[in-house]
C-alpha cells in the first residue's frame, strides 16, 4: 500500500471513527450513572436523521402514513441538526420515564432493563417505518450551503479527497468529546452526575437530586445520539428506519473495546474500530462488519473490561 | 373442520415451531442468561438442510424422502451442538449485559457469512428446497412429535438435578458455586441444549417455507422470538410454549381483528402493519407489570390445587 492511499484511508478511518465514537458516548454515558445499555440508542440515532430531515421541510414518500407531509416552514441545516436533536433529547427523556424509572424503582434485575430498552427500540424503529415507509431518504444537496463537496489535495496522479462532510463530522465529534470531558471533569454539575454514577444512593442522601442527574444523562446521550445520526445521515442517505440499528450493534462492538463506561474508551474504540474498517483491503469489504464483530468477540474472551475499562467486582 | 385445518394449516405448524424456538430461547435463561444466539443456531441449522437437500441429497421427482428429513434435522443439531459447545465456553464466563453482546456479535457474524458465502446463495439465499409433504399441515407429522419429546424432556429436567442446578445459578450464581454446583459446565450445557434444539428447528423450517436467506436469523428476529418467551413465562417451560404459540399466531389474529366491521380506518390499518410495534409496546409493558411473564410456576400450582 503506497503512502497517499495509506492516508487516504486513514482520514476515512478517523472521519468514520469519530462517529462511532459519538454515538459510543450516548451509550457510555447512561451506562456509567445506570450500569445498563441502552438499546434503544440505535433507534434514537436514526429519530435524529429524520427529525433533521423533517425540520428543514423536506417531503416524506409515498410508502407511510405521513406521505408528501412537509413541514410549511424549511429551517437551515445548522439549526434543525441542534432543534431535532434537542426534541430526540426529549424522546430521551421519554423512554427514561416509561420503560427505565418504573423498573429502576422496582431494583429489577437489569436485564429486565436491557429487554424494555429492545422493546423500545423496536417500537421507535417500526412507528417511523409505519410513518414514513422504508424508503432511502437523501438530505438535499445544499445541506451544507457553500461549502465545497470535497477537498482535493496531493498531486495529480495521486490525489487524496476529503469530502467536506467528512470534515464537519470530524471537527463536530471532536468538539462534542471535548466539551463533554471538561464538563464531566471539571464542573460542579459533571462532579454530581460523577457522584450519581458512583453510588446513587449516598449522592441523594449528600443532597444530589439523583433522578434529575439521571433525567439529564438520558437526554444528553440521546442528543449526542440524534446529532450522530443526522450526521451520518446527511454523510450518505438515511437508508432506512433501521440504519441506526445497524449503527447501534457497531456502537456496542466499539464500548466493548473501549471499556464500558470509559468515555476515553468509548472515543478510542470507535477509532479503533473506524480504522480497522478503513484498513480492510477492498476484497474483503463485504466482511467489513464481520471484523468489528470479530474483534467484539475476541476482546470479550480476552479482556472483558475492554482496553480502559475498569474491572467489575460482582457484589455479593 | 377439514377447510379450517387447510386454510390455517401453514399457522398452525408455525405455531408449533414457535413454541420449539421459544423453547430454545427459554433453555439458557433456566440458567439465567439472557442469550441472544438462538436465531443464529436456527438459521444455521435451516442452511445446513437447505444446503444437504437441494445439493447432496438430490432426489428427482415425487416427495422428498421424510427419513432424509429427519437425518438433515439430526446433522443440524449435532453441528448446532457442537458449535454450541465451542461458542459457549468461552463466551458463558461473561455475564449478564456482556453475555447479551457477545451473542449478538455472533448472530451478526454468522449474518454476514451467510450474506457472502457462494455456498449461502449470498443475498438471494436457497430456494426450492424440496418438500416431504403435500400439504403444509402434514408437517405436524413431525413438528408436532419433536414439540412434545422436547416438553417431556423439559418436563423432567425441571424435577431432576441437572434442572434445579439450573434454577440455583438462575437465582444465585455464587451461592450455587459454593454449593458445588459447577455454574460454567451447567450454562453450557443450558446454552448447547438451546443450540441444539434450535438446529433442529431450523432444518424442519428450511423445507417448510421452501426457501431459507440470511433474513432468517437476525436482530429482530432474535426480540421478537425473546418477547414470546418473557410475555409467555420464564420459570416454566410452559410459558415459553404457549408465549411462542401466541406471538407466532398474533400477526394473524391482529389481522382477524382489523377486519372486523366497524372498526375506524386508521385502527384497522394499524392492527395491519404496526405488528412490531404492538409487539415493541407488549415487551415494555410485560417487563414492567409481568416481569415473570404470565405463566409462573405459582399460576400453574393454584391450578391444580382446585
Amino acid at each position: 500500500m503506497d503512502f497517499t492511499l495509506l492516508l487516504q484511508q486513514l482520514l476515512n478511518g478517523l472521519s468514520i471513527g469519530s462517529v462511532y465514537a459519538i454515538f459510543a458516548l450516548g451509550y457510555t454515558l447512561i451506562f456509567s450513572i445506570l450500569g445498563i445499555i441502552n438499546f434503544a440508542h440505535g433507534a434514537l440515532f436514526t429519530l435524529g436523521a429524520y427529525f433533521t430531515y423533517a425540520l428543514m421541510g423536506e417531503r416524506f414518500g409515498f410508502n407511510g402514513l405521513l406521505a408528501n407531509v412537509a413541514l410549511p416552514v424549511q429551517l437551515p441545516f445548522s439549526i434543525a441538526l441542534i432543534l431535532g436533536s434537542v426534541l430526540v433529547g426529549l424522546v430521551g427523556v421519554a423512554i427514561e420515564r416509561i420503560a427505565f424509572r418504573p423498573l429502576r424503582r422496582r431494583r429489577a434485575d437489569p436485564l429486565l432493563t436491557v429487554v424494555s430498552s429492545l422493546g423500545v427500540a423496536l417500537v421507535i424503529v417500526n412507528a417511523i417505518q409505519y410513518l414514513v415507509g422504508s424508503e432511502s431518504y437523501n438530505f438535499p444537496v445544499n445541506t451544507y450551503g457553500n461549502l465545497p463537496v470535497a477537498i482535493n489535495f496531493g498531486t495529480a496522479d495521486k490525489p487524496i479527497t476529503i469530502r467536506t462532510v467528512q470534515i464537519v463530522i470530524f471537527a463536530v465529534s471532536v468538539a462534542i468529546m471535548g466539551i463533554l470531558t471538561y464538563c464531566i471533569n471539571y464542573t460542579k454539575f459533571g462532579k454530581a452526575m460523577k457522584a450519581v454514577a458512583e453510588d446513587p444512593i449516598t449522592a441523594n442522601l449528600l443532597g444530589i437530586p439523583t433522578d434529575f442527574f439521571i433525567v439529564i444523562t438520558f437526554f444528553i446521550s440521546s442528543f449526542l445520539g440524534g446529532v450522530a445520526g443526522t450526521l451520518v445521515g446527511s454523510s450518505v442517505s438515511i437508508a432506512d428506519p433501521y440504519f441506526g440499528i445497524r449503527y447501534g450493534l457497531k456502537g456496542l462492538a466499539v464500548i466493548v473495546l473501549g471499556g464500558l463506561g470509559s468515555i476515553p474508551g468509548a472515543v478510542l474504540g470507535g477509532l479503533v474500530i473506524g480504522l480497522v474498517e478503513a484498513f480492510v483491503p477492498a476484497d474483503y469489504s463485504a466482511y467489513k462488519d464481520a471484523f468489528a464483530f470479530g474483534i467484539l468477540f475476541i476482546m470479550l474472551l480476552v479482556r472483558p473490561q475492554g482496553l480502559l475499562g475498569r474491572r467489575f467486582v460482582q457484589k455479593v | 373442520m377439514a377447510e379450517f385445518l387447510a386454510n390455517y394449516g401453514f399457522l398452525i405448524v408455525s405455531m408449533v415451531l414457535g413454541a420449539l424456538l421459544g423453547l430454545s430461547l427459554y433453555l439458557p435463561l433456566m440458567t439465567g442468561q439472557l442469550s441472544l444466539a438462538s436465531p443464529g443456531f436456527y438459521a444455521l441449522g435451516g442452511y445446513i438442510a437447505a444446503i444437504l437437500s437441494t445439493q447432496v441429497f438430490k432426489v428427482s421427482g415425487g416427495l422428498f424422502p421424510i427419513g432424509l428429513v429427519l437425518l438433515e434435522m439430526l446433522i443440524a443439531g449435532v453441528v448446532s451442538g457442537i458449535l454450541g459447545v465451542v461458542v459457549g465456553i468461552p463466551a458463558l464466563r461473561l455475564r449478564g449485559i456482556y453475555l447479551a453482546i457477545a451473542t449478538i456479535a455472533f448472530v451478526e457474524i454468522l449474518r454476514i457469512l451467510s450474506l457472502n458465502l457462494d455456498i449461502t446463495g449470498g443475498a438471494v439465499g436457497i430456494f426450492g428446497i424440496p418438500q416431504p409433504f403435500q400439504t403444509p399441515l402434514e408437517y405436524l407429522w413431525i413438528a408436532l412429535p419433536l414439540l412434545i419429546v422436547s416438553m417431556v424432556i423439559l418436563y423432567r429436567l425441571e424435577r431432576i438435578r441437572v434442572g434445579r442446578a439450573f434454577t440455583a445459578i438462575r437465582e444465585d450464581e455464587l451461592a450455587a458455586g459454593a454449593m458445588g454446583i459447577d455454574p460454567t459446565y451447567y450454562k453450557v450445557l443450558a446454552f448447547t441444549l438451546g443450540a441444539i434444539l434450535a438446529g433442529v428447528v431450523g432444518a424442519l423450517s428450511a423445507h417448510f417455507l421452501n426457501t431459507w436467506n440470511a433474513r432468517q436469523g437476525t436482530f429482530d428476529a432474535s426480540i421478537v422470538y425473546l418477547t414470546s418467551v418473557l410475555i409467555g413465562g420464564t420459570r416454566t417451560f410452559v410459558g415459553p410454549v404457549l408465549g411462542g404459540m401466541v406471538f407466532t399466531a398474533l400477526p394473524e389474529v391482529l389481522r382477524a381483528i382489523a377486519d372486523t366491521a366497524g372498526l375506524p380506518l386508521w385502527l384497522a390499518q394499524f392492527l395491519r402493519d404496526g405488528r412490531l410495534i404492538i409487539f415493541g409496546l407488549l415487551i415494555v409493558l410485560g417487563t414492567i407489570f409481568f416481569p415473570q411473564g404470565l405463566v409462573t410456576p405459582d399460576l400453574l400450582k393454584r391450578q391444580r390445587h382446585k
